[in-house]
């Protein structure tokens, strides 16, 4: 069970909590719009940690929800300066026939490298419908936290950002125009730059 | 606890299945159902409160399927299946388990690398880690605690309810307090 031991391994890692801070997010304000359009039944990916409130949130829309925490996956994977696209093949373990319809990336992008970012692009083209939704959270600021935040669903217009740690690590600062071409498959439907100097990116999954 | 021995199993003489040890629940006080002894009647017998359970102990690995009429507590290891759909299954920080697991309460505080299905409530703890899918009607997952895979709260009830409905309904998410 080696997923479980570099797991703890991961989690023994963290460093001590900061306070919480609450923002308002419209990516998700738009998301949430979007997918109260669409009905229930939906499949949500979240490439975050599992957070209970989360879980709890998402089922009252009647989704159903994927938790794949892709920062742990990479924490366990071997290291490697770049991760190569077999990665992120294994990263869901789902059967191929299982097609999402929402993508919950959160500020992962922050912590991938460009040919990162296009080997999950590449994966998540293939597992994804037409039309689906990815929610992206990307850092303007030099410095991001050396993990991710953990963001807490508080309400459909509130994320509540919860840092682990207060070590910090140089960010990409990836610019919108460079993200459209790393995602190739995907297009910005919408995007918010926020006054705290975080860039909301709703994807939608183009056809074909 | 019935022991059901699979077929496939290998027959060297690898770690042998023990009957895991029954102890009463340390703070559970005996129900009325449970306390009274009614005469024999074509009555249906109640089922078995959670004043007995079994606990499979740290050194312990058991390898098949797991079935019975008590609660169960997991501190060692199982591989094959856990079938306890009527009683509550724990898997307690110690336990190691890589098994489908089938209960009306289950709370993991060890690994599990396996689907959990819970006809009442799947409670992921802190310390815990699952790999696999959960299907319950209400899931809790601790912060802090390490899970990858799907997760299915329909309530079949709810959901033969709403399909009875003329029209669909949406419902609106409450706040939640954080």
């Amino acid at each position: 069970m080696s997923w479980f031991s570099r797991g703890r391994k991961a989690a023994a890692a963290q460093i001590e909590e900061e306070a919480p801070e609450l923002h308002r997010s419209l990516g998700l304000t738009a998301l949430f719009e979007s997918m109260r359009r669409r009905g229930q039944g939906l499949r949500i990916l979240d490439l975050g940690s599992a957070v209970g409130s989360n879980v709890e949130f998402l089922s009252q829309l009647g989704c159903k929800l994927y938790i794949e925490d892709l920062f742990a996956s990479r924490t366990a994977a071997p290291d490697e300066e770049i991760l190569g696209p077999e990665f992120f093949e294994q990263l869901l373990t789902q059967p191929d026939d299982v097609q999402f319809d929402v993508v919950l990336a959160w500020d992962l992008f922050n912590y991938l490298q460009r040919k990162e970012l296009a080997h999950l692009a590449t994966v998540l083209r293939k597992r994804c419908r037409p039309g689906a939704l990815l929610l992206a959270l990307v850092s303007i600021h030099k410095q991001v936290p050396a993990q991710p935040i953990r963001f807490r669903i508080r309400s459909e217009s509130e994320l509540l950002y919860e840092r682990r740690t207060s070590v910090e690590r140089p960010g990409p600062r990836y610019a919108p125009a460079e993200l459209n071409s790393l995602l190739k498959g995907f297009r910005v439907d919408r995007s918010f730059l926020l006054r705290h100097g975080v860039q909301e990116y709703l994807f939608v999954r183009e056809e074909g | 606890m019935a022991w059901n021995k699979r077929d496939d199993q290998p027959t060297h003489p690898e770690p042998q299945p023990v009957q895991p040890r029954t102890a009463p629940a340390p703070a559970a006080a005996p129900t009325p159902a449970a306390a009274s002894t009614g005469s024999a009647s074509s009555a249906p017998e109640p089922r078995r409160a959670s004043s007995e359970r079994a606990t499979i102990g740290a050194s312990i690995l058991i390898k098949g399927d797991l079935s019975g009429d008590e609660d169960l507590v997991i501190e060692g290891r199982v591989e094959g299946k856990v079938d306890l759909k009527q009683n509550n299954v724990t898997v307690g920080r110690n336990g190691r388990v890589r098994a489908d697991i089938f209960g009306r309460v289950v709370i993991i505080e060890g690994e599990v690398d396996g689907n959990v299905f819970a006809q009442e409530q799947a409670i992921l703890r802190q310390a815990g880690a699952i790999r696999g899918n959960i299907t319950a009607p209400r899931v809790i997952l601790e912060d802090g605690s390490r899970f990858k895979g799907s997760i299915d709260m329909e309530d079949k009830d709810a959901k033969g309810a709403k399909d009875n409905r003329p029209h669909p309904v949406e419902t609106k998410p409450a706040v939640q307090a954080g």
